[in-house]
């Protein structure tokens, strides 16, 4: 049966891209299918979210990582041959959905930031970011299923209609996968979400050492934002935590005001707070790209700007 | 003793790429590069061949043109270099890429661990590290953090939403890696004289199986638009006192 699969980690995921599975799936004229491993009371949730089946993936070991699965996947994939595969961007499940594309011979459009039904020609239209994210490129996939991997906060959660109902198919078990699952440590999230904040300061590989980020911290406070930084500053030196990374393959904001501290506004940075209201910059390289993204840039040494900056602003 | 194979991608370099006034990308000034982050992969691999022994080969699909990327690999350590060729790889979809690698790895090569970066700075698809593994049958870990080789087994720490997931793979087995896997070296006088004397085996299409067929076609690309006012301002008291002025005007201060 053809249709419209959905597969996520968890349960927000999900509720996401059944709203954009139900809409595809209106639009195509076929059915809503989602994968569902953990947490299966959820299975009435998605059904009343406009699921028309849930498919439950076998248990796997605790030694076993979520590659068991392809599979799985694969098989039903190509009994079923649905229409539409959307799947979490996660990174698990980018690797889970590059090796199913693999296995089903299919293109796959990777973190997708918007879907289109083009009503003319009956075909799926994807946008997603390119060249670090100064381009944006659609594309069309000619091959069956159309994979699509989204990444998470992309779409709404899925809205529950009343009277919905849904059939609930269990899957088999799935041969064991050639690597084992020796240890999961867990990483404790150690700030808060800083896609609400209406200020953010962006620490850059311009600040000397880990110690200096008070300087930006303190310039933070009587702006009463928060602090961010650079990937190089969050997943290279773990100055500060990763979930603070802002940009392509970390986190997009959208603050009243970004301030970026020794940030040199490389275009995969620069796409995480492009649409910030203001924008300004403090670097010591005139020629540095992100005068060129900014309102205001202040050219000169951060250890010079910053301490005045917040006298200044202390006035 | 494992024989690595560490594949990049040689990429035009982002940060030239101009936005025509219609919108366009313009290309007319870009230069090429090494992706940022196979850059971390090459070092990564030639770092585990330091401390294991055994032997790497650095590996490309491209436009002939590339061959500077070899050269350029070269000098950051590898062995090898095997270079598949062609004028009409230049944009080839992560599916086609990692069907030639594979097909070339399958019928020449004999290795125990495959490395990519976790993707490449132009797509960044992040596709032809899985899809590779895929192809080769062998198990694959992205996003990884941290590699040891114990026994016949690759070790690896690979990064996911809440957690570092520890898994032991059988070699041969592949793994992408975050550029943390290490910091790449800067190339010197004397390894680069080193690099034009390291073997490189050319490959051409002739030399391939049927590459396949395209899935995804684009139907458009667009330059992003970012359009500010990018006033400067000096270290002076008197222009930061302007520039808090303007901040104060634009209503952001709180
Ligand atoms: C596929 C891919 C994805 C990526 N995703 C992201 C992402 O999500 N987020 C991200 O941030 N990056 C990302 N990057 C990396 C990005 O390309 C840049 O390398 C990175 O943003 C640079 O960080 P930076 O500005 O902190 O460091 P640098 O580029 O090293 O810049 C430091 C700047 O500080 C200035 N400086 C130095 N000392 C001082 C001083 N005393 N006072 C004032 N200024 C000073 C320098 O002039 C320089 O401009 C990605 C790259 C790739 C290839």
């Amino acid at each position: 049966m053809p249709g419209v699969w959905v597969l996520a980690e968890n349960r927000s995921q999900t509720l996401e891209l059944l709203t954009i599975g139900r809409f595809m799936a209106g639009k195509i004229g076929t059915s809503l299918s989602v994968f569902l491993c953990q947490d299966r009371e959820s299975a009435g949730d998605y059904m009343a979210c406009g699921a028309d089946e849930v498919l439950l993936l076998p248990e796997i070991a605790k030694d076993q990582s979520l590659d068991a699965y392809i599979p799985i996947l694969s098989e039903e994939a190509g009994k079923a041959d649905p229409d539409l595969f959307l799947i979490a961007s996660t990174f698990r499940l980018k690797e889970i959905a590059a090796r199913v594309a693999t296995r089903l011979n299919t293109g796959l459009c990777s973190d997708c930031i918007k879907i289109y039904f083009n009503d003319r020609s009956g075909a799926v239209e994807m946008e997603r970011l390119m060249y670090g994210g100064a381009a944006v490129q659609r594309v069309v996939c000619q091959s069956r299923p159309i994979m699509v991997t989204v990444p998470p906060r992309t779409f709404e959660p899925a809205g529950t209609e009343s009277g919905r109902k849904g059939q609930i198919r269990s899957l088999k078990e799935s041969p064991r996968s050639a690597g084992r699952v020796l240890e999961r440590k867990r990483r404790e999230r150690e700030s808060k979400d800083i896609r609400e904040a209406k200020v953010v300061v962006c620490v850059g590989r311009g600040v000397e050492k880990k110690e200096d980020i008070a300087l930006a911290r303190e310039l933070a406070e009587v702006l009463r934002g928060e602090i961010a930084g650079t990937r190089p500053v969050t997943e290279e030196l773990h100055w500060l935590p990763e979930e603070l990374c802002i940009g392509l393959s970390g986190i997009q904001i959208k603050p009243e005001l970004y301030v970026g501290i020794g940030v040199s506004g490389q275009i995969q940075h620069v796409t995480g707070f492009r649409d910030a209201k203001v924008i300004c910059a403090v670097n010591k390289d005139a020629n540095a790209p992100i005068f060129g993204v900014a309102d205001m840039g202040i050219v000169g040494d951060l250890y010079d700007v910053v301490p005045k900056l917040i006298n200044e602003l202390k006035k | 003793m494992p024989d690595i194979v560490v594949c990049f991608k040689w990429v035009v370099d982002e940060a030239y790429i101009r936005r025509t006034s219609s919108g366009d990308l313009d290309f007319t000034s870009v230069d090429y590069k090494i992706s940022e982050y196979d850059r971390n992969a090459i070092e990564a691999a030639v770092r585990l061949r330091d401390a294991y022994g055994g032997s790497v080969t650095a590996m490309t699909v491209s436009v002939p043109e590339a061959t500077k990327g070899i050269k350029d690999a070269l000098s950051r350590g590898p062995d090898n270099a095997v270079f598949i060729a062609d004028p009409s790889f230049r944009d080839l979809e992560s599916s086609q890429t990692a069907a030639i690698l594979g097909g070339v790895i399958k019928s020449r090569m004999s290795c125990q661990l495959v490395i990519c970066g976790e993707g490449s700075g132009d797509f960044y698809a992040q596709q032809v590290g899985p899809r590779l593994a895929e192809i080769l049958g062998i198990p694959c870990a992205t996003y990884v953090q941290k590699i040891t080789i114990d026994g016949g087994q690759v070790i690896a720490e690979r990064k996911a939403e809440d957690f570092v997931e520890v898994v032991a793979m059988p070699m041969p087995a592949l793994v992408t890696v975050l550029p943390d896997i290490g910091t790449p070296r800067i190339p010197g006088v004397k390894d680069t004289l080193m690099a034009s004397k390291k073997p490189v085996v050319t490959l051409g299409k002739g030399d391939l199986e049927r590459i396949p067929e395209a899935s995804l076609k684009t139907v458009g690309m667009k330059a992003s638009r970012m359009e500010r006012e990018c006033e400067k301002f000096t270290v002076d008291t008197a222009d930061i006192a302007r520039f808090v002025g303007a901040l104060q005007r634009k209503g952001v201060l709180r």
